[in-house]
């Protein structure tokens, strides 16, 4: 019979109009994340940062801009941590790299932004700043020995933990990506 | 009496039932369609020029971006290409681990197939169904890679990280419930008169003419050629697994319909005996941390969800590929829209279209 079949399919429509619901009311509820999310604004854990640069390097789209500084002791930091969102395609490559797994997701999903300016994520905080300051000044009180002991030290390969010793003060923007 | 002139019709590229920004010029005589020319490129990205200028760790994450509502198919395409010219030998546990991902990748995307078919048609609380159901499979990606959609989870070497106990139980789970969505898709897709009628018959093709336009995947199984590159190469762990190639008879839109609609179950048999079957072991092999694979060129092809997804990889032995060509279903596939068409009413041309199954990522690259 013809019509048959439109009739068995909406039964079931019907079935679900009062049946359990499948949505829920975003804004107010929210679903929690897995714990491998990859999503929201890069954590970095500041204290344990290296400023070795795998993770800009590691990045297809050059997505991440560091800006690094040697101290009196000839020990790198990171002054600036740009992550660059809008390039970003959350392909997790950059935490994967990172020297010391300090690098991590906040799982925010709700990363929309007005602005293009404002998806130039500045990761470092306060706190990182002031704890930069603190490591400088106690860097320039007790400065390393030998060469210049001046503050911004002499770029020379000097003790340079990982990857290839290159003069730090000019890595305004990181184009080298071989490699990782 | 006054003559008739042909007329000519541009559907797209924004037209909602193109599944993206596909053009097709359309030389219409009334309501007939006398020939449909599909334009493409409005979705070009050169993602074959940016593999050429990554590294091959780093171009994994642009193969997502091809065909993508099944992008472990694309992963997995990339990567045995690679491990291929590299001699990567993978575990055993990552095959399994790959297949059972590109498996339910396929049931998903084969879900946002019937959807879309059903939405073109008209039905559309078909594509609400279909994609409530899709949902389970996504959220299992979520918890096994943590995204929904540009997976790259699948790596050189085998796969980004082991699966959970989580993942694999909630797996079986979902295949426990893929017979009752599709019962109830039955119930309401298929055996309604209007979605039959608006699908059987319509956009024939013969054997002949699907070879000469050299389209693979379901497009070609439904008109009866049992072509499917997991049975006629064998490749990964596939001929462990027990499984049939769903064929049509006709070649019209309902037996395209009907393959992709029983290729599900095949998938899910396929998902249940490598979960069943998963061996314990590493997840990666020992990739080195600079892949510099020897001089040479490889063309390995997987069947991905749309058809035989090839990926030709030079490489002059440096950290990036010389040059990468990717053979993509889609692309190829469209060329039967013409034929698909011709002869046929311009309310056909939708269903032509979405029987196709073009994804425009793939189409354009
Ligand atoms: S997630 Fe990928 S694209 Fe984004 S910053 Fe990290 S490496 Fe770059
Ligand atoms: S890879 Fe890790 S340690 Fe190195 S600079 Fe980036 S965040 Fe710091």
């Amino acid at each position: 019979m013809f019509g048959k079949g439109l009739i068995t399919g909406m039964r079931v429509t019907l079935k679900h109009f009062f049946g359990k619901k499948e949505t829920f009311c975003y804004p107010e509820e929210k679903l929690p994340m897995p714990e491998r999310f990859r999503g929201g604004h890069l954590v970095i854990d500041y204290k344990k940062c290296i400023a070795c640069q795998l993770c800009s390097m590691a990045c297809p789209n050059q997505a991440i801009e560091l800006k690094v500084v040697t101290d009196a002791q000839r020990k790198r930091h990171l002054t600036s941590y740009i992550h660059h969102m809008g390039r970003c395609m959350f392909c997790d490559l950059c935490i994967e790299n990172c020297a010391i797994h300090g690098l991590h997701w906040d799982q925010n999903y709700e990363i929309s932004a007005y602005t293009r300016d404002a998806f130039d994520y500045e990761v470092l905080t306060d706190d990182d700043r002031q704890y930069l300051k603190e490591v400088m000044e106690a860097a320039a009180a007790n400065p390393a020995p030998p060469i210049v002991p001046k503050k911004p030290a002499a770029p020379k390969p000097a003790e340079a933990p990982k990857p290839e010793p290159k003069k730090p003060e000019e890595n305004k923007e990181t184009e080298v990506k071989p490699n990782e | 009496m006054a003559g008739t002139e042909t007329y000519t019709l541009n559907m797209g590229p924004q037209h909602p039932s193109t599944h993206g920004v596909l053009r097709v010029q359309l030389e219409l005589d009334g309501e007939n369609i006398l020939s449909a020319k599909p334009i493409m490129g409005y979705l070009h990205r050169g993602i074959e020029k940016l593999l050429e200028s990554r590294t091959y760790v780093q171009g994994v994450p642009y193969t997502d971006r091809l065909d993508y509502v099944s992008s472990m198919n694309n992963n997995f395409g990339f990567c045995r290409a690679v491990e291929e010219l590299a001699g990567i030998e993978v575990p055993e546990r990552a095959e399994y681990i790959r297949v059972i991902v590109a498996e339910l990748n396929r049931i998903a995307s084969h879900l946002v197939f019937i959807g879309s078919l059903a939405i073109d048609l008209g039905a559309s609380t078909g594509m609400l169904y279909t994609f409530r159901d899709r949902e389970e499979i996504l959220d299992l990606f979520n918890l096994v890679c943590g995204a929904r959609m540009t997976f790259h989870y699948i790596r050189v070497g085998g796969v980004n990280r082991d699966v959970q106990p989580e993942f694999i139980e909630k797996t079986y789970k979902f295949l426990e419930h893929v017979p009752v969505f599709m019962e109830e898709y039955k119930k309401i897709l298929l055996g309604n008169e209007i979605f039959m009628s608006r699908l059987k018959g319509i956009s024939k093709m013969s054997k002949e003419t699907a070879l000469s336009h050299n389209m693979t995947g379901p497009n070609i199984r439904a008109t009866g050629i049992p072509y499917d590159i997991r049975k006629v190469d064998g490749y990964s762990v596939y001929p462990r697994f027990d499984f049939n190639v769903v064929t049509g008879k006709n070649g019209d839109n309902w037996d395209r319909f009907n393959v992709r609609y029983n290729e599900i179950f095949e998938s899910a048999k396929i998902v249940r005996q490598a979960l069943d079957g998963l061996p314990e072991g590493p997840f990666m092999a020992k990739v080195p941390k600079v892949l510099r694979p020897p001089k040479g060129e490889v063309f390995s092809r997987t069947e991905g969800t749309r058809g035989e997804l090839g990926f030709y990889i030079v490489s002059d032995g440096s950290t990036k590929p010389y040059r990468v060509h990717i053979r993509r279903p889609s692309f190829v596939n469209m060329q039967g829209l013409n034929d698909m068409c011709r002869g046929y009413l311009i309310g056909d041309s939708v269903a032509a279209f979405s029987a196709i199954d073009p994804l425009m990522g793939e189409v354009d690259c």
